[in-house]
């Protein structure tokens, strides 16, 4: 127990730095460049709710199709990832990434025309 | 040189009856013994020569009938016979009652007997003294019978303050707590209602400690008291003929000052005739504000301006002017409770013009704009306009508040990650799967 006090900033940083590193070593670029969409996503969708609660939620049509939009962007993104994702191959043998990807794009289509419908 | 003159007499004539015609009509009825009517000639003679149509009635004659077919004949009715018992069949309490709610004023004098009118009197929340007990005073030190008082005009609604002090002998009355009195004349503080006059200071007494409102005395007591009903018809009560009368009118109340008496029966009958202090509305108007039409309902919120026109009749064109001189008008948009209350102050600029912008509450439901001004002396006024306050249409919405525009760019930013990561997915496809490919044969 006694190398303890020194060692947390090695033992403490050292799973998240592992956990990167993994992440950065054995994702697809791919699968990269989507992650990297999804965390846009829900970073606005935290700022949209915490606005939502700390300013005004006035109104409040323009706070939910702003806030669903982001989370239903989330949604179809996720599921277009686990679509494209080669481990999940086995999963999705039928659905072929290009499918996938028109499936996503028809979604956030009509995902968006909803939104703006009931942004104004 | 005569013909000049009796031009010049006709034509005052004519000046007069133009001039002095009150709002309410010019025709009276005067009830009184036929052995006194000339005790008051300047009092007559000077209604007369405002204008008015004097019809004089014994007290026992039975026409003219003050009422024919539930139409008053007459436009104001004087009751002078204060003593007598019993006025003509048509004059009793109830048909006096009456004759006030058809907008006929009277003007009546009670006497220290106890008649029809004194038990009316009760009726109008004035409370008088036993029979037989007149006001007396000791007070100033004079030659004359103690219960003949000159009584210094204070302050009240109806009679100018400048006048010099006015003769008084009669009965006094306390005063309920009913608010459409308007009393024009206090008693002296060092009067009180005696029993000199045949009463018993028993009775008094008794009638004191019954009626709970302590003794007759001091400046609580009025002397000449107005009453206006609802319908804003008006009746003065006096409380002794003798105020009229020319013998007080000439009297000297110091040396060299003559009393007020004709001045101030002058001015009392101008107010319960309806010549003074008589205001109305001519018309109310509301619009939204920089528009000129009126709606018919209004939108939460929306700023609207009420304009109100009042006139004050003006005896000496006997028309009605615009009037601008209310200073404490009021405005309510109620819907049972008041939502607003706000004053509604004259326009500077335009006579007789009172408007006020405000915003209406937000809320929907069935307004009224509502003016109720009741002063003391003046003619109470009353207007009620009902609107209704709807909330927005569906488009009525204000729209792109800048409140919201965190969830416009949110929403906006996804649409443009969504065109970008697609441009960029179907455009980075080929090398991406190469590379893909590439890594894992790696």
């Amino acid at each position: 127990m006694a190398p303890k006090p020194t060692s947390p900033p090695a033992t403490a940083v050292n799973p998240l730095q592992t956990l990167w590193k993994v992440y950065n070593d054995n994702t697809p670029h791919r699968l990269k460049f989507i992650d990297a969409f999804l965390f846009f996503l829900m970073l606005s969708g935290i700022i949209q709710f915490a606005y939502c609660i700390l300013v005004s939620n006035y109104p409040y049509n323009a706070f939910l199709s702003g806030f669903s939009s982001t989370v239903g962007q989330f949604v179809l993104v996720a599921s277009l990832r686990s679509q494209v994702n080669p481990q999940n191959k086995d999963e999705f043998k039928d659905v072929s990434p290009e499918r996938a990807f028109a499936d996503f794009a028809i979604g956030s289509i009509v995902l968006h025309f909803f939104v703006y419908n009931f942004l104004g | 040189m005569l013909s000049f003159r009796g031009l010049f007499w006709l034509l005052s004539g004519l000046v007069a009856l133009v001039n002095s015609k009150s709002s309410a009509g010019d025709s009276v009825l005067v009830v009184v013994e036929p052995n006194h009517r000339d005790n008051y000639s300047i009092f007559f003679d000077g209604l007369k020569e405002q204008g008015y149509e004097l019809t004089f009635r014994q007290p026992k004659e039975d026409g003219p009938l003050i009422i024919q077919d539930d139409v008053p004949n007459f436009s104001h009715v004087i009751l002078f016979a204060s003593e007598t018992k019993n006025l003509g069949k048509d004059i009793t309490p109830q048909s006096l009652v009456h004759l006030l709610s058809l907008n006929t004023n009277i003007l009546v004098a009670l006497s220290t007997k106890q008649t029809q009118l004194s038990s009316l009197a009760t009726e109008f929340s004035l409370i008088l003294p036993p029979p037989g007990t007149p006001l007396v005073s000791y007070f100033p030190e004079r030659q004359d019978s103690a219960s003949l008082i000159p009584v210094a005009i204070t302050a009240n609604p109806v009679v100018s303050k400048d006048l010099p002090p006015v003769w008084f002998s009669g009965v006094p009355q306390a005063l309920g707590s009913n608010p459409h009195l308007v009393p024009i004349l206090r008693a002296p503080p060092q009067s009180f209602a005696s029993e000199i006059d045949g009463g018993s200071a028993d009775a008094l007494v008794e009638a004191a400690e019954k009626g709970g409102e302590g003794l007759w005395a001091g400046s609580q007591l009025s002397l000449v008291t107005g009453f206006q009903t609802l319908t804003g018809s008006r009746i003065t009560w006096v409380g002794g003929v003798s105020l009229f009368n020319d013998e007080l009118a000439q009297k000297e109340v110091a040396k060299g000052v003559k009393s007020g008496n004709a001045q101030f029966a002058r001015e009392v009958a101008a107010w319960t005739f309806q010549e003074s202090q008589v205001l109305r509305i001519d018309r109310v108007e509301h619009h939204l504000v920089n528009v000129t039409e009126p709606k018919e309902q209004y939108t939460n919120n929306d700023n609207i301006v009420y304009t109100a026109y009042i006139s004050k009749y003006d005896v000496k064109t006997s028309s009605w002017k615009p009037y601008s001189g209310l200073t404490e008008l009021q405005l309510e948009f109620t819907m049972l409770d008041p939502f607003i209350r706000t004053a509604l102050p004259p326009v500077a600029g335009s006579p007789g013009k009172y408007s006020v912008t405000f915003r209406a509450p937000d809320r929907h439901g069935v307004f009224k704009f509502v003016i109720d001004y009741k002063r003391k002396g003046w003619t109470h006024l009353h207007s009620s306009t009902t609107v209704a306050v709807v909330p927005p249409r569906h488009d009525g919405y204000p729209r792109f508040l800048s409140a919201a525009w965190p969830y416009y760019a949110g929403a906006i930013s996804t649409s443009i990650g969504f065109f970008l990561f697609s441009a960029l997915w179907l455009g980075g496809e080929v090398r991406e799967i190469k590379k893909g490919k590439g890594s894992k044969a790696e």
